[in-house]
């Protein structure tokens, strides 16, 4: 295995006494777009701002490219780009001239900043004043000042919030496209959906703590989180059928639909087992718990408050 | 190289915002209107100042003059400049961390000590500015408009500094403003970087002047005590640019307090902004 772009280890960090992160640890390896998945309040964004030595953490350490941010100190964030929660500028600066003076810092040429402004749409609006702009062109300069010094390594967090259906699909468009050009991204969000949507590997947090971490496949393998329904007939043929396949995992029944644990990969096979065994397959559809999951662990919060 | 660059930042930051004129706006505007007073009243001064001279000496001519003018200027507005200052190195940090910039620009891979540098440096460059502009409104505006000549300044009675002399001593009063200055900018500074929101440090910086002039005019002798200890103190070191002869040796004494204030000040800034978490 390769060393992992981010290591996080045993990282905590406690604010008035009240313990926010609790022994968080996880990696990110090149290649990935790695969802950071949890309730609001969990802890996200303070374990972002620890990955950009924008808060220091109590105890543990987070390595970048393989150094240590708390030993090699802010030279680990090159290479790195990050939208920390909503995108803020100089309001009464254009959004040229905003990038402009993040370009200056790091020496990165003119060209650049016209790349970026083109790459997120704001072609037209370049040289308004920011303060013009919509909540949706903030977020997409917010991006392009991320993406401004060339990063190998992106970190978003939470990109879509306040966008309208239109503007999410936009950013998630981009991120898409940023992750085929061979970025490593993370992305912090609270939206289901997205993350199934985007990432390759997710970890969920709750209250500061891990709750489970690992690929897409690894969790639909591991974890009864990620849910196949089949709608096939008839229905007790598919379940022995089912039931025989070493792919499938956690078969139940529930009413007229079965439901099992496969990876993605995997569907077609089952779907040529059940067809040759001449049973008739109507539906075949993914569904995922982390949904209930999630409202299971938003109401527990509710219910015992931090 | 970078830390040019990245002052050259700051600076556009500072003068992108219209706060930032109205220092100017009040220097540019004030001036000249106390300017005018000054010479409707002129020959009132001139009899007050000269009332002293006429009973030993024969007074020929006329003492009221541009010098005169800036000397008076100086006497009675320079204890109001440091709010100006305040509007701007009070928000350096501070303003940032409340729109929220300060966190893209820390995300990057620069020290926080030199981001940190850089803004001291563009606040002090703002000072300066401020300075320089008091000292063209007061002194270059007031020789254009009320012509020069002889200074007659108070000092243990009334002095006489001959015109050619009163350029060099001018000149000198305004680096000792300045140096004045840029304690007050040091000071507005720390407090930019404790908190998250603009007022706070200007308010701050300005009660501890406001405190520390209180200090320097009330004849209470706990007050007495601790007054050589406070820089407010010293605030009035650019008149000793007009003693005969120069008090270096005081002087370098007072400069001396002035920079370890100015030095403690920044010290506590690097220490606060270098550790603290960034939340906001």
């Amino acid at each position: 295995m390769t060393t992992p772009i981010v290591r996080v280890n045993g990282l905590t960090k406690s604010f008035q006494n009240r313990r926010v992160i609790d022994d968080l640890s996880f990696e990110i390896h090149r290649g990935q777009t790695y969802g950071f998945l949890g309730p609001n309040g969990a802890g996200k964004s303070t374990t972002i701002r620890m990955m950009l030595s924008l808060v220091r953490p109590d105890a543990g350490d987070i390595e970048l490219f393989g150094k240590s941010l708390g030993a090699a100190g802010q030279k680990v964030l090159q290479g790195v780009g990050a939208l920390v929660e909503e995108a803020d500028f100089y309001e009464y600066l254009s959004a040229r001239k905003n990038l402009r003076l993040l370009a200056t810092m790091e020496g990165v040429p003119e060209k650049r900043i016209e790349e970026v402004i083109t790459q997120v749409g704001l072609t037209e609006w370049a040289d308004e004043p920011v303060k013009r702009y919509s909540h949706g062109m903030k977020q997409r300069l917010g991006i392009a000042q991320a993406l401004l010094p060339s990063p190998e390594f992106l970190i978003l967090d939470e990109p879509t919030t306040g966008l309208d259906p239109r503007g999410m699909k936009e950013v998630r468009e981009l991120i898409q496209s940023l992750h085929h050009r061979g970025l490593t991204i993370f992305l912090s969000s609270h939206l289901l959906n997205e993350v199934e949507q985007i990432c390759s590997a997710v970890a969920i947090i709750h209250r500061g703590k891990l709750i489970t971490s690992g690929t897409m496949d690894e969790l639909i393998r591991e974890t009864d989180l990620f849910v196949t329904e089949v709608h096939a007939n008839p229905q007790d043929t598919a379940r022995e059928i089912l039931a025989d396949l070493s792919f499938v995992r956690h078969l139940e029944q529930d009413d007229s639909v079965l439901k099992l644990n496969i990876a993605s990969e995997d569907v077609p096979r089952m779907n040529a087992a059940l067809v040759e065994s001449g049973v008739e397959v109507s539906a075949i559809i993914p569904r995922t718990r982390l949904e209930d999951y999630f409202l299971e662990i938003t109401e527990d919060s509710r219910e015992h408050p931090e | 190289m970078m830390l040019l660059r990245l002052t050259g930042n700051e600076l556009v930051k500072i003068f992108g915002k219209w706060r930032t004129y109205l220092g100017f706006l009040a220097i540019g505007v004030l001036l000249p209107l106390v300017l005018w007073g000054i010479s409707l009243g002129g020959g009132e001064i001139e009899r007050n100042t000269v009332r002293q001279l006429r009973e030993n000496f024969i007074v020929v001519g006329s003492i009221f003059n541009g010098f005169l003018a800036t000397y008076i200027v100086m006497n009675f507005l320079w204890v109001h400049v440091p709010f100006l200052i305040a509007l701007v190195a009070g928000d350096v940090v501070a303003g940032e961390g409340s729109a929220g910039t300060l966190r893209i620009y820390l995300t990057r891979p620069i020290s926080r000590g030199k981001i940190l540098t850089a803004k001291l440096l563009a606040s002090y460059a703002y000072t300066l500015m401020i300075v320089l502009f008091f000292a063209l409104m007061s002194l270059g505006l007031g020789s254009l408009w009320l012509g020069t000549g002889d200074l007659v300044v108070r000092h243990e009675g009334l002095l006489i500094l001959p015109k050619s002399m009163a350029w060099t001593r001018f000149g000198l009063s305004f680096l000792f403003a300045g140096a004045i200055m840029l304690v007050v900018a040091s000071l507005c500074f720390m407090f930019s970087t404790t908190v998250n929101n603009a007022i706070g440090p200007i308010i701050g910086a300005m009660a501890v002047i406001v405190i520390g002039l209180a200090i320097a005019g009330i004849p209470i002798g706990f007050f007495e005590q601790i007054r050589p200890y406070l820089f407010t103190t010293y605030f009035d070191l650019w008149q000793q640019a007009f003693y005969d002869p120069i008090p270096w040796g005081e002087i370098s004494r007072q400069l001396a307090i002035l920079l370890a204030y100015t030095v403690g000040f920044l010290v506590v800034s690097f220490l606060i902004f270098t550790k603290k978490d960034i939340l906001s």
